[in-house]
């Protein structure tokens, strides 16, 4: 039977469980479609957020003009600066991380000329100052207005100390000008990294008005690696509606002159004016502000494109800050289940990054103004169409939704209101989704793995365990030795079942074979009274009639009698056999003594039959039974003879073989036919007979198997490989008189 | 008087071959089939000799419970198993039950009469009880003592319990000591019909365990290998 290669069961339970890989494809299908649909929900709130704020805002021109005075539709002119809306308060200490991404909006300056004064003639004396570079910020935030100043300066001058003058030094020059319309100028200067001290200075800049330092402003000092920073602080009620303000940074870079080198104006520069600043309208902050969103920008612009109001950031919250590594306490069992967690979250993590895109923590959408993005969607807002779009942010990290609704007022353009969101939010929402669907089917998959894995191992354990017992019930002679197997018999399942019924399957088969042994012995026993009737028979028919007690036939009837009890005793033989030999004890005999008393023995009593005895090594001794031995013999021999061809010797072989004696009984004449040799030893096979007269039952060998596996010993047969006679090589374990060291 | 034998067979070809062998031999012969009928005829005509088979109709053992209740009736009474089992447990069992003999079928029928024969003989020399000392009758080989009249063998002095077909084993080796008897021989002392070489080593095998009983080093039936036994003197 030709068996197919297959896979094992288990190959086969762990093919059928990676099917279970779908779920997660079908939750990454499900998830995009997901994202797709909560995309467009997403523009339509924000669709409607936008026509929300615009409906407020319709025909309401005031907003647009409120304390502000300009008109609207007038351009923006060069000495306006626009004062960019806050996030929050800023701290004066130098940290600009508080500045937000509006920080990012900073200009940059540049000193135009050198001041040519009668002081500092020799201008080549002092470095060159194209080093100078003012990185400027106007913002403002609930009642202050801010200023930072990111000062790049190769030689940062300090005020000295005990020096009264307030221009020997780095300092930065303010020009406000207060609600009655009068101009005030403020030095700001440090001494050292730190608050700076701010005096109200005369005209011409040289001397404070008064010594004392001004505490409505504030400003503060620090060092950086390419220069310093200022950030000022101006109190907004020091600022009118109208409010003017001209800024300027001063630079010394001479430690030993301490001369003035240059003014860098962060102001648009005008002679006869100073700038006005440029606030949102707090009307529209306040409107929006109860429409704030933590992840939404709102914006309000005018029809020049000005932002009237910001509220809001568009950047989302901070992204789950990744598990710090579990640090061992006391439980280990707590710190296991830590540790598998955290490193399984960085696995997952890094197989999200192959599936989704991730949403960009912080990215960067610093548009510095409305018209710096460009977008078709304002223009169209502003021609008074209701449009949205999506835009990468400006550093393409992440997608922006954008919506934009105009004002109306009348029938004219008001303005448009603006509103953003990122898709971070989405995309979070989405790989969260996605990430706890993974994990839990991961989870799930890797237990069920392992489950179908220890389940398979055991079937296959069971299997293979059923499948040796099975193997070892019956022996190499096709004996049962067990008739019940232990494997898994007592379970409820299939193979329980395939046991139990292998083991019904065993019992029967040991009852028929049973059966089919004691069979000669039934018969021998059913056949001996009827024999015994005609035996009986013939004798009393001879003493009751002498005359027919000298017939032949009388003679021959008995002849024929005797021969079926030989045939009987024959039968019975190996029964009989094996319960005597339970009963025999064994005895340590040396089988070279044996088997040559046995040579003697049988040539004084068949002086025709020539034998040949090969000694290859003596003693030999065995523990057994010599009278079992001696009926082995006699049964080889016997079978020897009967296949001798005439006139040839019967020859002994006698050697050892590691730790067994072997017999090897060798006779020439005709061969063992092909199939035969295992047969032979099989009860009832016979090979035919030479002489009529003398019954051949096959018992013999079967006799001389039986004698062989009893004494833990074998019998083989074989052609001899001169094809010419036939070699039988009976063996016994060799007397080992310590069975510890065996 | 003609000595009484009883014949317990449920084959009626066998039981009346038997009957009619006997009666011509010169014996009164009383024929049962069962178990129940031989028990109640024995115990109101005791026999002299019972030959029983073991099984009896339905009853696989009934030849030994019969022996058993006979045994009760009558401790010396001799009794010979006659039956086609064959197996040593048989054997043993019988023998055990204090049979005198245990004969296997098919049995040849002038063995039989000399077999009867032989026990009426010891019967009659118990009889005559073990006081009376004739010498022209007994056999002494070193520690060897053969009485032929009672048919007991002493070793050492003490007597073992034989079967008639031990005892003639042992009488025809012992009788011609150093000389080998032949399995053929063998066969033809214990008077059955087919004897293996088996059945002869059974015996033998028995026969020293009940010599090894009085004397563990006895050591005087040596086997030849092949052929068969003999007895030795000495060392």
């Amino acid at each position: 039977m030709k068996i197919r290669p297959n896979f094992s069961i288990r190959t086969k339970l762990l093919l059928v469980a990676l099917l279970l890989l779908v779920i997660p494809y079908m939750s990454y299908i499900y998830v995009r479609d997901m994202k797709s649909f909560l995309l467009s929900g997403q523009e339509d709130a924000l669709s409607l957020t936008s026509r929300a704020i615009a409906t407020v805002l319709h025909d309401r021109p005031e907003f647009f003009t409120d304390n502000v005075d300009i008109d609207i539709n007038r351009p923006l002119v060069d000495n306006e600066i626009y004062a960019y809306p806050l996030p929050n308060y800023i701290n004066l200490n130098g940290d600009l991380s508080d500045w937000g991404e509006q920080a990012k909006q900073a200009k940059s300056y540049f000193p135009k000329t050198t001041l040519d004064t009668p002081e500092s003639p020799t201008l080549s004396a002092i470095p060159d100052d194209q080093d100078l570079e003012i990185k400027h910020l106007l913002g403002y935030h609930g009642r202050f207005i801010y200023a930072l100043f990111e000062v790049r300066d190769r030689f940062v001058i300090f005020r000295q100390t005990g020096f009264l003058r307030v221009n020997a030094a780095d300092h930065i020059r303010v020009t406000l000008q207060d609600p009655a319309g009068q101009e005030k100028r403020y030095t700001l200067i440090a001494s050292e990294p730190g608050r700076m001290s701010i005096y109200l200075m005369d005209s011409d800049w040289q001397y404070p008005i008064t010594g004392e330092a001004n505490n409505d402003l504030a400003a503060e000092l620090s060092l950086t690696d390419q220069g310093y920073n200022v950030e000022l602080r101006i109190p907004r009620f020091r600022l009118s509606s109208d409010t003017r303000i001209q800024m300027t940074v001063a630079n010394v870079d001479d430690p030993v002159s301490l001369k003035l080198n240059s003014l860098v104006s962060t102001t648009p520069e005008s002679d006869e004016d100073l700038s006005r600043v440029l606030v949102q309208a707090p009307e529209i902050s306040k409107i929006l502000a109860g429409l704030k969103r933590s992840d939404t920008r709102m914006w309000v612009i005018d029809k020049q494109k000005r932002p009237r109001a910001v509220v809001g950031n568009i950047i989302t919250e901070a992204y789950v800050s990744p598990r710090d590594k579990p640090k061992p306490n006391d439980s280990y069992l707590d710190y296991a289940v830590d540790i598998v967690g955290y490193y399984y979250n960085i696995v997952l993590g890094k197989v999200f990054s192959y599936i989704v895109d991730r949403p960009v923590d912080a990215f960067n959408d610093y548009a510095s103004s409305a018209e710096e993005r460009n977008d078709q969607i304002i223009e169209q807002a502003l021609a008074g169409k209701v449009s949205s779009d999506r835009r990468p942010s400006l550093d393409n990290q992440a997608m922006i939704l954008m919506s934009a609704h105009p004002i109306f007022s009348g029938d004219e353009t008001l303005g448009a209101v603006i509103v953003e969101q990122s898709t971070n939010q989405v995309l979070q929402r989405q790989q969260s989704v996605l990430e706890n669907v993974i994990s839990v089917t991961l989870l799930v998959l890797l237990t069920v793995v392992g489950a179908i894995l220890l389940f398979a191992s055991r079937l296959t354990l069971r299997i293979r365990r059923l499948r040796n017992a099975t193997d070892n019930a019956i022996d190499r002679d096709g004996r049962i030795i067990n008739q019940r197997l232990s494997a898994d018999a007592k379970s409820g399942d299939e193979i329980g079942d395939l046991s139990r019924s292998v083991s019904d399957m065993l019992g029967r088969l040991s009852q028929y074979t049973k059966y089919l042994r004691g069979l000669p012995d039934t018969l021998a026993h059913e056949v001996s009274n009827p024999l015994n009737v005609v035996n009986s028979s013939l004798h009393n028919l001879s003493q009751e009639h002498p005359a027919v007690a000298d017939s032949k036939y009388l003679d021959r009837a008995t002849n024929g009698v005797n021969r079926i009890g030989a045939i009987l005793r024959n039968l019975t033989e190996a029964a009989n056999l094996e319960q005597a030999m339970q009963s025999e004890t064994r005895e340590v005999f040396d089988l070279v003594d044996l088997i040559e008393n046995y040579v003697d023995g049988y040539s004084i009593s068949n002086p025709d039959q020539k034998f040949e005895v090969i000694i290859h090594s003596r003693p030999l001794n065995v523990e057994a039974a010599p009278d079992y031995i001696a009926q082995v013999l006699d049964k080889l021999v016997d079978n020897a003879i009967d296949f001798a061809a005439p006139g040839t010797a019967i020859v002994f072989k006698v050697q050892r073989l590691d730790k067994f004696a072997q017999i090897d009984v060798i006779n020439r004449g005709s061969i063992l036919p092909e199939g035969m040799s295992e047969r032979i030893f099989e009860p009832l096979v016979s090979l035919g007979r030479k002489d009529a007269q003398k019954s051949r039952l096959g018992m013999g060998l079967y006799v001389v198997k039986l004698i062989a596996s009893f004494h833990g010993g074998d019998v083989v047969a074989r052609n001899l490989s001169s094809a010419d006679g036939v070699i039988f090589s009976f063996s016994l374990p060799l007397y080992n008189p310590d069975p510890m060291n065996f | 008087m003609a000595r009484k034998v009883a014949i317990v067979e449920d084959d009626f070809d066998q039981r009346e071959n038997y009957a009619d062998a006997l009666s011509q031999s010169g014996y009164e012969v009383a024929t049962y089939s069962n178990r129940q009928d031989a028990l109640i005829g024995m115990q109101k005509d005791m026999p002299d000799l019972a030959i029983l088979d073991i099984m009896l109709e339905h009853e696989m053992d009934g030849g030994f419970d019969l022996c058993r209740d006979l045994r009760a009736l009558s401790p010396t009474l001799p009794i010979i198993f006659l039956t086609a089992r064959d197996t040593d447990i048989d054997r043993v069992s019988g023998l055990r039950l204090d049979a005198w003999d245990y004969l296997t079928k098919p049995l040849n029928m002038q063995f039989l009469s000399v077999r009867i024969n032989s026990l009426f003989r010891i019967v009659d020399s118990l009889a005559k009880g073990s006081s009376v000392e004739n010498d022209s009758d007994v056999l002494v080989i070193d520690a060897l003592t053969i009485d032929e009249d009672s048919m007991s063998i002493k070793w050492q002095g003490q007597e073992l319990s034989l079967t008639l077909t031990e005892f003639w084993l042992i009488e025809s080796m012992a009788r011609h000591p150093g000389h080998v008897k032949t399995y053929e021989n063998m066969m033809q002392i214990t008077r059955q019909s087919y004897v293996e070489r088996n059945t002869i080593n059974g015996y033998i095998r028995r026969i020293r365990n009940k010599f090894k009983e009085i004397d563990p080093e006895f050591k005087n039936i040596q086997t030849v290998f092949g052929v068969g036994y003999k007895w030795n003197t000495g060392e």
